[in-house]
């Protein structure tokens, strides 16, 4: 039927809703920086730009995992664990048994990997429903990082494997006359990089492949993708495999920059993961979600954070502003979706 | 139901030409579109009153003015006497009008008696009056003269109980105007049968009904009146009895449709296309046998229930099947999945084109090709775009499918052009074969005609058709023969030429079954 079914409010076309919804988070993003700004001298500055990119990557590289899996109409409540899992196995395989940083990294992404396709299995061979399995590896991944560890930090790692976390591309040092280095550019870290660059490379995927053509018609309707020959558990594992991955690299990242693993490590990321999707406009139902949208969203809580801390605000009311910006965007997103 | 007759007699005197509800002149506008103008309508006591149109005439917001969803722009309700100006849904429930949707509204896991009192549930203190609630539910069901317990859950229902439920429930609400939203298109004939006389019943004990339906055909059995809208507008309002269907039609269509179903200008040929052996599914069918030649269309008539979709969906592999083998081209197929039948060129187009058809968050084209991605991507699987569009837009304008562009997502479509989308999916994937699993149910008539037309130049091509129907015209006026289904099996394979709707019923439900009339063909 073509006749409208919203009573009240004004009608608009679905392409202005869904550039109204862009735009308002974009824009909320661009308020946000000028607010900001004007509240504290350090905060627009070079150096404060590079530091909130980096603060940014764990919650993009996450989100972006997250989005590609809520795209599917799941959700994987297991990524904070996971990462600290890979972790402290990338820093086990340096430390206990003597592998080289960047192997030893490897097998840290692969065991998140690894994570991935468990919870992949439990979707769609066993039918766990997505909270369910996620839940379920969320706690034991915790527990089995926690008990290869004793519950200790891993140290002494050496300083190549703070190279990854730490170091940066385009780094601009000169000797200033008092024999004092003197930045003149920080440089862009490495994660920062690989956050732009796989955001790149999971946003072609999404829009480009047949892979992510996939991806979307299962959020959007799971029984006429099967019925249409989509490989319906081959493509919801993938994206579970996918989000394990990133989640085993943003564990290698955090531990790389801390120079230590610890097991302890991204309680509660998951939830920032699936903000920044749900604040970049990605539906918890299925098949609607961008790349773009949730670096935005990462972006939106990132800066919150770093702007609220420069303003002396306290974390505990930080938590409140950002529960705030959530209910706020996802309010916007169910008045876009009310149609 | 003998008290029913009883009051049926009466009818004439007691109530006769009492005007229930009447519309005068409502106009409803949205802000980019009037969805009606000036429409006017009443409803009289123990009157069945048709509403017909095709989709998008305004139908569906003339019921919710009515019911209290919609307020109008302009217009006047009068409801028993009274102006009445409906703030919303509840107000009009407790006025007495009551909406049966298309899609019931029931809550699955509770059971009849709950469902029917629900929100309104008989209390003892802070607990549900259980005793009570029973006997009130029963005492609705007795009324209705169904055979239904009430302890029973919903969820163990048929579509025809959960109905009669759905009126017991307005029935307890004291509803004295009845919006029934295409009641029939998911009943059997049967079902229907026993849901006119509850009608009758509703009738003469003084019920108004608004009846909406596609199904013109039925619907001289219980309807006294029929108004006939058209995008948006009053077309005219006349007594059935004195009405043809052909005037109905060339009204809601606003020209003269010649006939419901075209010419059929292919014939099958002699070689068999798809043979079917002893296909078995436990506890589902069994021994299903049956040939498709390669130009023919082949309709499975039947009951609902008497296994038609469940046998093409375990072709398709949708579903497991146990025993049996299908013969393709003369090679045995094996399919586990309906990946290994697409590849096969089989296509099943669902019953339900929104919850299994269509991906309706996508636009046109990502439908269209989604079921051959690979005729439009490179070997690393990357979409070729340009390719993409074009393939989408052949087939828009091959099946004349009306959309602003190939970017529009599905949902905003009418169900005929969302059918084409269906149906130019597989005519992208090559198909050989097409399940049409009741393409026509809830489209406009004249999609249907267009739909019909699509069916019989794919036959034509050499594409062998099998139509799941429920409607026997439509089976009677499309196939070449017809494999009837009874409770699990099929009970005869007639030539269409060579047979009627009674004879079609008979085998669909198992009576008077000569053992051994031989098949067609």
């Amino acid at each position: 039927m073509s006749i409208p079914t919203e009573p009240k409010s004004g009608r608009l076309s679905d392409r202005q809703k869904d550039v109204i919804q862009k735009f308002a988070a974009l824009g909320s993003l661009f308020v946000l920086i000028a607010v900001f700004s004007a509240t504290s001298n350090a905060f627009f500055t070079v150096n404060n730009g590079m530091t909130i990119a980096l603060q940014v990557t764990s919650i993009a590289l996450l989100g972006i995992g997250a989005t590609c899996v809520i795209i599917t109409g799941g959700i994987d409540l297991s990524v904070g664990s996971v990462l600290a899992l890979s972790g402290v196995v990338a820093a086990l395989a340096v430390k206990e048994l003597g592998m080289p940083v960047p192997i030893g990294m490897l097998i840290g992404i692969l065991t998140g990997s690894a994570c991935g396709l468990i919870n992949g299995i439990f979707v769609t061979r066993m039918k766990l429903p997505p909270f369910i399995a996620t839940l379920g590896m969320m706690l034991i991944a915790r527990g089995v990082a926690l008990q290869i560890t004793g519950a200790r930090a891993v140290s002494g790692l050496g300083e190549s494997f703070g190279e990854l976390g730490n170091g940066s591309l385009f780094r601009v040092v000169t000797i200033g006359d008092d024999g004092f280095p003197n930045v003149v550019f920080p440089g862009i870290p490495y994660p920062v990089i690989l956050m732009i660059v796989i955001a790149i490379a999971v946003s072609f995927m999404l829009n480009r492949s047949v892979l992510g053509r996939h991806i979307y018609a299962v959020g959007s309707n799971v029984d006429a993708a099967r019925l249409s020959g989509v490989n319906v558990n081959r493509v919801v594992s993938f994206t579970y495999v996918l989000s394990g991955t990133l989640a085993g690299l943003t564990g290698c990242v955090l531990m790389s920059r801390l120079v230590t693993a610890q097991p302890n490590e991204g309680v509660m990321y998951e939830l920032d993961a699936i903000a920044s999707a749900v604040i970049g406009g990605t539906s918890l139902i299925g098949g609607v979600g961008t790349i773009s949208g949730t670096a935005i969203g990462a972006f939106v809580i990132g800066i919150l954070r770093n702007g609220l801390n420069m303003n002396g605000v306290s974390a505990f009311t930080q938590q409140i502003i950002i529960g705030l910006v959530i209910l706020l965007t996802v309010w916007i997103d169910q008045l876009r979706n009310r149609r | 139901m003998q008290n029913g007759e009883a009051i049926k007699g009466m009818a004439g005197t007691s109530f006769a030409d009492e005007m229930l509800l009447s519309l005068e002149n409502i106009r409803k506008e949205f802000p980019s579109v009037t969805a009606l103008a000036d429409v006017s309508f009443d409803l009289k006591r123990g009157e069945v009153h048709a509403v017909c149109g095709e989709n998008g005439a305004g139908k569906s917001t003339l019921m919710k003015i009515i019911s209290g969803v919609y307020t109008p722009t302009s217009g006047k309700i009068v409801y028993k006497g009274q102006t009445r100006n409906f703030a919303n849904p509840l107000e009009a429930e407790n006025l007495g009008i009551a909406i049966i949707h298309q899609e019931l509204n029931l809550v699955p896991h509770l059971t009849v008696a709950e469902n029917i009192y629900l929100a309104r549930e008989p209390r003892r203190g802070f607990l549900v009056d259980r005793r009570k609630l029973k006997a009130d539910a029963q005492a609705c069901l007795d009324r209705l003269g169904v055979a239904i317990s009430p302890d029973r859950l919903v969820r163990e229902l048929s579509v025809a109980q959960c109905q009669m439920v759905e009126i017991a429930k307005a029935l307890s609400l004291n509803a004295e105007v009845l919006i029934m939203d295409e009641p029939t298109s998911s009943l059997t004939e049967q079902e229907t049968r026993l849901l006119f006389k509850v009608i009758h019943d509703l009738k003469s004990s003084g019920v108004g009904i608004i009846y909406i339906s596609h199904r013109l055909d039925e619907m001289a059995d219980i309807v006294d009146r029929v108004t006939v809208l058209r995008d948006g507008r009053y077309v005219a309002t006349s007594a059935f009895a004195k009405t043809s269907v052909d005037e109905i039609v060339s009204r809601m269509v606003g020209r003269s449709l010649e006939e419901k179903f075209p010419e059929r200008t292919s014939t099958p040929s002699e070689d068999v296309l798809l043979r079917a052996d002893n296909l078995t599914r436990h506890g589902v069918f069994r021994n299903v046998s049956f040939t498709l030649r390669r130009g023919e269309i082949l309709g499975f008539a039947g009951l609902m229930g008497a296994g038609r979709t469940e046998v093409a969906r375990a072709i398709f592999g949708a579903d497991p099947l146990n025993e049996g083998t299908v013969t393709m081209d003369g090679k045995v197929l094996s399919i586990t999945s309906p990946r290994d039948a697409i590849a096969a060129g089989l296509a099943y187009l669902s019953e339900d084109r929104k919850a299994q058809g269509l991906a309706i968050k996508m636009p046109v084209d990502a439908n269209m090709t989604l079921a051959n991605m690979e005729a439009v991507s490179n070997r690393f699987g990357l979409i070729d775009f340009a390719a993409h569009a074009k393939a989408a837009e052949h087939y828009v304008d091959l099946l004349s499918i009306k959309t602003p562009s190939v970017k529009q997502p599905v949902r905003l479509l009418s169900g005929g052009n969302q059918q084409k989308i269906i149906i130019g999916k597989w005519l992208f994937r090559q198909s050989r074969i097409l399940f049409f699993d009741e393409p026509t149910r809830g489209i406009d008539v004249g999609a249907k005609f267009a739909i019909y037309k699509i069916m019989d130049e794919l036959a034509r091509t050499g594409i062998g058709v099998i139509l799941i129907s429920s409607e026997l015209p439509e089976i009677l006026g499309m196939t070449d023969r017809v494999a009837v289904f009874h409770n699990g099996t099929i009970t005869g394979v007639l030539d269409t030429a060579r047979t009627n709707q009674e004879e079609i019923m008979r085998y669909a439900s198992g009576y008077g079954l000569s053992p051994h009339r031989p098949a067609a063909n």
